[in-house]
């Protein structure tokens, strides 16, 4: 009897089982506790009968059945064939084909487990592929599963089969880095999933949910995670570090060091303390009532329009002048399309006393003269990039020659999930802090840390990156990113990367983006100076291609109609790039009890003038 | 044998030149080349206009600006190029950015460039690893020397690596700076040639940023076989056309 079953169940794992296996110090007694919607409830059975099996299945509403004991394929045909019976529907006036497929997708999975010793015969794993959806592999022990000892997982390289497992048996804390080198071996391309027990008790039955929370989240990242970046900073094909070699050096540097930095205890704690002291954070997750109302669903507003400096920028700035001064440097550069990062990096440099120095297109500049002002009173010098279209892409190209010609005291703070790696995967983990709070936020409001979609704008896609975070590698939380369709996705002026993208080289980054045929990296256009980047992050164009992520691009009319809309519901000013995720609720039909967050990114100060503009105010 | 690796086995100071194919005018790819042939030039860099050369100074991205203006694609440098093996018999790299390349095709890329006689490629951000990695054997089947580049502050353990990967030469960038933007070599400059130089590498070392005139020239071959004049070849080319190559070539290399 598992005794603390829901506290386990809110670590997010995918199957919970449940020992119906009498003689078991944790069989299962009493009732069935409330789950999470998407966790798979499998019944743990030893020989027991097919009749038995299908009573516990109906009684419980098993998703799946585990077979521990010496069951025979006759008896996995037999038991499948049952499972697989329609259920007697009470009203079966409507049994359309739809509903029939949706019975068959959703009959309860059957597991075979086998218990694996040095002289397992694997060829007879042939008898059961076509009557089982998984096999399990265990330890030979004693008991039926349970012994607590781990077998030798490299006798899996020769596994004969392409029906996925599960692996079992002895998986613990202490043997972290070999299940990890398991995991990244070809003996674990079949491999589906973790099974975890005894070794994360305190007694039989009762779980030690800070190590499992503790061991979920890092054998989740990064190698059982495929939209996380890999150790060369590859998100599938999109990513790693094309760099001329004058940047190699610092490139290399950031890389050996990053993650040893941001796992020190003192960065840590400096970092924590500076986004709750000085940032403002957490950074409330507000329920919006009527906007609720008036799309009929359940929306919450991350709002990361309350941070210092009016946007989510700030995440990252504060992380990397850390990074910056532990790894030495003494002068920071940026770029800034609409100057929101070069604020947010002037403020930091402000703040610890460092030299400041900012790019920005020259007609970025002219367009974006009150954050220039701002730029310049925190002290940073502004520098106006003269080359190709003079925006955000130039003032990136001439921030980039800047570290070639500073290569010893300089560090330059990448101000989206954008560059070569280990950038995107840095900027997005220091952008982590949003989803972070948002699972422990809803946690609170709705008693669950996954909501059914996150929605976030996506330039660069750094706001996005931090609202996707957690969620990446949970297929059951909906992640939409959307882009800045301008003027129309066809008109040529435009924004939507994913839509017009080819896949390119652009700051070091393999990635999508907006290119002549000849390879030519064009001009993109929005009505958000923050979305008009000509590339997208390699994270988001994995997402893209994946089909992990559903990709909307919003027009410039229906942004500005939706922040208006904002504004009037709920009293709340967006920036233009977050109006353009608030533009998705018209677009995209929610379910009344799903549970939307909207990932807020800035405030509308900074707009002002264009929606005076605009809107004639 | 790869026509750069006979010329670097010549006994002498190797000069080359680097110039943005169509530039100050489309056409002008092909008469340059003539100029500097009868100039007397070692190893001609062609660069492949790029709208985002980020290695690159101000000299340089205003004539790949204006290239691109002119209508320059690599299609047309293709074309331009067709029957550049009549006249022309120097050492022919094309230097570019990796992404035109790759929109291209790499292999489609590198075949034509056999096909026409380029001898080798010169692509800053293709870095090593990738290369290794993805097109080490493209470029090895079509006979392309791929030349990467060291800077000052590249680790003698990476400058090992990269001269076991190269089989012409190595670039060798003389200060940390984007192309045309420092004036003049000093001590450090010195040290560091030599210091490579000692190193006994089986690549010649050619060095290129920041040579301009008879004095840099002479100072960056001290130690090196030869050196790459880029932005002020632009700045020649910016003031005369191809014209009068021969005058600029004899105020480097008397």
């Amino acid at each position: 009897m598992n005794r603390n079953t829901a506290e386990v169940d809110a670590l997010a794992a995918d199957y919970l089982g449940f020992i119906f296996w009498e003689p078991s110090k944790r069989a299962f007694q009493g009732k069935m506790p409330v789950l999470a919607p998407n966790t798979k409830k499998i019944g743990v059975f030893v020989d027991a009968s097919i009749k038995e099996v299908l009573q516990k299945t109906t009684e419980f509403d098993l998703d799946g059945v585990q077979l521990h004991g010496s069951e025979s394929p006759e008896y996995c045909a037999s038991l499948r064939q049952e499972l697989t019976q329609p259920k007697k529907v009470e009203s079966d006036v409507r049994l359309s084909a739809v509903s029939a497929d949706r019975q068959a997708v959703e009959a309860p999975v059957i597991i075979k487990a086998f218990a694996v010793g040095s002289t397992f015969d694997f060829s007879i794993l042939k008898a059961f592929e076509a009557h089982t959806d998984y096999f399990l592999f265990d330890t030979k022990g004693k008991l039926p599963g349970g012994n607590g000892a781990a077998f030798d997982w490299t006798l899996l390289q020769d596994y004969p089969s392409t029906t996925p497992f599960f692996l079992s048996g002895g998986i613990g804390p202490e043997n972290l880095t070999n299940i990890q080198e398991f995991l990244a071996s070809p003996a674990a391309a079949h491999c589906h999933a973790l099974d975890l027990n005894s070794k994360f008790e305190t007694a039989p039955g009762l779980k030690d949910t800070q190590a499992l929370e503790a061991f979920i989240t890092i054998i989740r990242t990064p190698n059982m995670q495929t939209y996380h970046a890999d150790e060369n900073g590859y998100y599938g094909e999109f990513g790693g570090a094309y760099i001329p070699e004058m940047l190699y050096p610092n490139v290399a540097e950031l890389k050996a060091k990053y993650l040893e930095i941001m796992a020190e205890p003192s960065f840590q704690e400096e970092f924590q303390q500076l986004l709750k002291d000085y940032v403002g954070r957490p950074s409330p997750l507000y329920f919006a009532k009527r906007l609720s109302e008036r799309y009929n669903t359940k929306i919450y507003l991350k709002r990361e329009d309350l941070n210092h400096t009016g946007a989510h920028k700030v995440n990252n700035t504060i992380g990397q002048i850390l990074m910056a001064k532990r790894l030495g440097k003494k002068r920071i550069i940026a770029e800034t399309g609409a100057g929101q990062h070069g604020v947010a990096t002037a403020t930091v440099c402000a703040l610890m006393g460092m030299e400041c120095i900012v790019y920005m297109g020259e007609i970025d500049i002219a367009r974006q003269a009150p954050n220039v002002a701002r730029m310049k009173m925190l002290g940073a010098t502004v520098v106006p990039a003269l080359s190709g279209s003079r925006t955000l892409k130039d003032a990136t190209n001439e921030a980039i020659r800047d570290w070639i010609n500073n290569p010893i005291d300089t560090h330059y703070i990448i101000g989206s999930v954008v560059g070569p790696h280990p950038y995107p995967d840095m900027v997005a983990r220091f952008q982590a802090v949003i989803s972070e709070e948002i699972e422990w936020q809803l946690l609170e409001k709705e008693g669950r840390k996954n909501p059914d979609y996150v929605i976030a704008c996506v330039g660069g896609g750094s706001n996005a990156a931090g609202a996707f975070y957690q969620y990446l590698d949970r297929p059951e939380v909906g992640i939409i990113a959307v882009e800045a369709a301008g003027k129309g996705v066809d008109s040529g002026e435009s924004a939507a990367t994913s839509a017009l993208g080819k896949v390119g080289i652009i700051h070091g980054s393999k990635t999508l983006l907006m290119q002549t045929p000849d390879g030519q990296i064009t001009e993109p256009y929005s009505i958000s100076a923050g979305l008009d980047y000509p590339g997208v992050g390699p994270m988001h164009a994995h997402l893209f291609q994946s089909g992990r992520g559903e990709f909307i691009s919003i027009t410039d009319a229906d942004a500005m109609k939706a922040g208006l809309e904002l504004c009037e519901l709920e009293g709340i000013i967006p920036a233009i790039e977050s109006s353009h995720a608030f533009a998705v609720l018209e677009k995209k039909q929610f379910k009344p009890d799903d549970v939307v967050v909207i990932n807020l990114s800035g405030r509308g100060d900074k707009d002002l003038n264009t929606y005076i503009d605009y809107f004639k105010l | 044998m790869n026509r750069i690796v006979s010329k670097l086995k010549e006994n002498k100071k190797i000069l080359s030149l680097y110039f943005t194919a169509g530039y100050p005018n489309l056409a002008d790819t092909l008469p340059t080349l003539k100029q500097m042939e009868a100039a007397d030039v070692d190893l001609v860099e062609i660069g492949l206009p790029f709208s985002d050369p980020l290695a690159d100074g101000p000299t340089i991205q205003n004539s790949s600006t204006q290239a691109l203006n002119n209508g320059m694609t690599t299609q047309k440098l293709f074309e331009q190029l067709a029957g550049v093996r009549e006249h022309i018999n120097m050492p022919l790299i094309i230097m570019g950015y990796f992404n035109p390349v790759l929109q291209y095709g790499v292999d489609a890329f590198c075949a034509q460039c056999a096909q026409i006689g380029i001898d080798g490629l010169i692509l800053p951000d293709l870095p090593l690893e990738e290369y290794q990695e993805h097109y080490q054997p493209i470029f090895e089947k079509y006979g392309l020397a791929n030349i990467f580049l060291i800077t000052p502050q590249t680790s003698d353990a990476r400058i090992r690596q990269i001269d076991a990967a190269s089989n012409a030469f190595i670039y060798m960038v003389s200060t940390a700076s984007v192309t045309g933007s420092k004036s003049g070599f000093g001590p450090e400059q010195t040290t560091y040639f030599k210091r490579v130089s000692d190193m006994g590498l089986k690549n010649p070392l050619i060095v290129g940023f920041g040579i301009k005139d008879q004095e840099t020239f002479d100072t960056a071959t001290e130690y090196t076989q030869g050196a790459i004049i880029g932005s002020a070849c632009i700045k020649h080319l910016t003031e005369n056309g191809p014209q009068g190559i021969d005058t600029f070539v004899k105020s480097v290399r008397p």
